[in-house]
């Protein structure tokens, strides 16, 4: 099964930051936890900018803005093949 | 594992394949390493956070120490950060050039860098960006600066056959952006290059003050050490790195300059709501420079990108975020980038490099004056509200240093290149000071910061080193 795109990125970061940042978006997603960023200046919006990060990656959401990652990805595709790009 | 060669290359990036390609074409035996891995274009997806884990080091997500902290994004694998870069391409501004023959003692204005600059252009096919492509969230920034007289163009890119994706930055999906990943890596392979991923460079070996070769590891099923035997090494691992690389070789130290002199253009960006549909990510999302204030160190450029894209960087919380976010459509943006006095460094802490920056003054009056002239862009364009990168109720000449929010995309400078071996780490023919046959071909030798987008300006370095090797 393919990885969850959004848990790929937080796996990606280097170590310190990747627990903080795990720690923070399970804050975040708790409503006592995000009321209690909101508190924190710089670091809720962080916390809250990671958090719509996923929201807004998700296709559903993304199509409803627009934005279908899936055939601007096709397009691209049948352009490289058609036009012998690699 | 144990190759040998005429030449190593560390790093296939932007100045890494552009030597390795050039010396191969030149008849030299190469081999090109990089620690990240090769991208196959079937697997770009167009979303940002998997993009992000895939073809960045770290996720992207490295962070400088220091007021303000930086986020400093670099590309891995065959194409380097070119692979995710936006495209654009300017030439070192002639004035840039002036000051390094005064200041480094490098020869290389009035003319001098003028083949080379024709020779990467034409093989990354730059030109313009039409104002179809350029899409409409060029179009409000541009009807601003024309409204107010500023001046600005249309900004030129290395693309063939680009349909405007709007991913640059999460990797293009028609393979329209021609990075040196599908350009100078497939010509050095063509020439006969050796091309090695997942191929992480420990350190250079030298014997009686000459270059032997490199060596390191290969990650891949199984870890294996790597050695190339080489009398001729070309250091390209970034402006990051590459410092990291020569200083557990024992090279480049003598001047005290080596991991020092960071400059990193750094950069915010601000959104504007508009009341027509902009759709940022339909068009080239870096397509529209405003050069007005260049001369104060002040460059404003197109950013843009999908939904997430725009919910990670816009300056919002909670309701007013979703509310903004459900009007994506007409949200535009526009970045600001500064040309630093600010100098930073990098050294390495448990082996992993720890970049520390801070902003001084003068590049914090930049930013204020800067994000002024974001909002009077977006105002005179027509925007119903502009969302400054500040805290609620901080106007930009009161903004502090912890107000910013802020990235950079350019590290320059940490091996920088002078004339003098008191001075710099690497000479004016990019050969590091104090050893043979080591030399040096990425950011790291770029000794300012630009005022412009550096990728044509290292190529070009890149080349002129290439051919006068080849020369030797
Ligand atoms: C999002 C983004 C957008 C940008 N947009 C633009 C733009 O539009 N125009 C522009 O001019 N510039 C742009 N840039 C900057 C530009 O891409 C970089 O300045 C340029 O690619 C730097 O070239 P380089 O050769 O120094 O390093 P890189 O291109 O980063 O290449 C370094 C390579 O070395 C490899 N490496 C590192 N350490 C080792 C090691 N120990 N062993 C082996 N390999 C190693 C890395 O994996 C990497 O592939 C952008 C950057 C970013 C992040």
């Amino acid at each position: 099964m393919r990885a969850d795109p959004f848990e790929s990125w937080l796996a990606a970061g280097p170590a310190p930051a990747r627990w903080g940042m795990r720690a923070l978006v399970a804050l975040a997603t708790r409503p006592r936890g995000a009321a209690l960023l909101r508190r924190l200046g710089p670091v809720g919006q962080l916390s809250g900018s990671v958090v719509a990060l996923r929201r807004y990656d998700r296709p559903e959401v993304a199509r409803r803005l627009g934005f279908d990652a899936a055939a601007v990805v096709a397009r691209g595709r049948a352009l490289r093949r058609a036009e012998g790009r690699p | 594992m144990r190759l040998s060669a005429d030449v190593c290359v560390v790093g296939a990036g932007a100045g890494g394949a552009v030597v390795a390609a050039e010396l191969a074409e030149g008849g030299a035996d190469v081999v090109l390493l990089d620690r990240g891995p090769r991208h196959n274009p079937d697997d770009l997806t167009a979303r940002p956070p998997e993009m992000l884990a895939r073809l960045y080091r770290d996720g992207g997500q490295t962070v400088t120490l220091g007021s303000p902290p930086v986020g400093l994004p670099l590309g891995s694998g065959l194409g380097g950060t070119t692979l995710v870069n936006s495209g654009t391409c300017f030439r070192t501004p002639p004035a840039v050039l002036a000051r390094w023959a005064r200041e480094h003692g490098l020869e290389l204005d009035g003319g001098v860098l003028d083949p080379c600059f024709e020779r990467v252009e034409r093989a990354l096919s730059v030109g313009p960006v039409t104002p179809e492509l350029a899409g409409r969230n060029a179009e409000v920034a541009r009807r601003g600066a024309a409204a107010l007289g500023w001046s600005h163009g249309y900004i030129a890119r290395n693309a063939r056959g680009c349909v405007g994706s709007g991913v640059c930055a999460y990797g293009c999906p028609a393979s329209a952006k021609q990075h040196v990943g599908i350009t100078y890596v497939p010509r050095a392979e063509a020439a006969g290059a050796r091309v090695l991923t997942g191929a992480a460079v420990e350190r250079i070996a030298v014997a009686g003050g000459r270059a032997r070769g490199v060596e390191g590891l290969r990650t891949g099923r199984r870890r294996v050490a790597l050695a190339i035997d080489a009398p001729l090494v070309v250091v390209a691992a970034g402006t990051v790195e590459t410092p990291l690389l020569l200083a557990r070789s024992g090279l480049g130290a003598a001047s005290g300059q080596l991991g020092r002199n960071l400059s990193l253009h750094p950069a915010t960006a601000a959104f504007a709501r508009m009341d027509e549909v902009v759709d940022m990510a339909r068009g080239v999302p870096q397509s529209l420079y405003v050069d007005e204030f260049a001369a104060d160190g002040i460059m404003l450029e197109g950013i843009a990108g999908p939904p997430a894209h725009a919910a990670l960087a816009l300056p919002l919380t909670g309701a007013a975020h979703a509310e903004a976010m459900a009007d994506y459509r007409r949200l535009a943006q526009f970045g600001l980038m500064v040309s630093d006095s600010s100098r930073g460094s990098v050294r390495s802490v448990a082996g992993r490099p720890l970049v520390r920056y801070d902003l001084c003054d003068a590049d914090l009056a930049r930013f204020r004056t800067g994000l002024a002239r974001l909002r009077e862009l977006f105002e005179t364009a027509g925007a119903r509200a502009v969302h400054l990168p500040l805290p609620a109720g901080v106007e930009p000449r009161r903004a502090r240093r912890r107000d910013l929010k802020l990235m950079a995309f350019h590290p320059l400078g940490t091996a920088r290149a002078d004339a003098s071996a008191e001075r710099g780490v690497v000479d004016g023919d990019l050969a590091v000071h104090g050893v043979d046959g080591v030399h040096v071909a990425d950011g790291s030798v770029v000794p300012s910061s630009l005022g412009v987008n550096p990728q044509i300006t290292i190529m070009a370095l890149a080349t002129r080193l290439a051919l006068g090797l080849l020369a030797t």
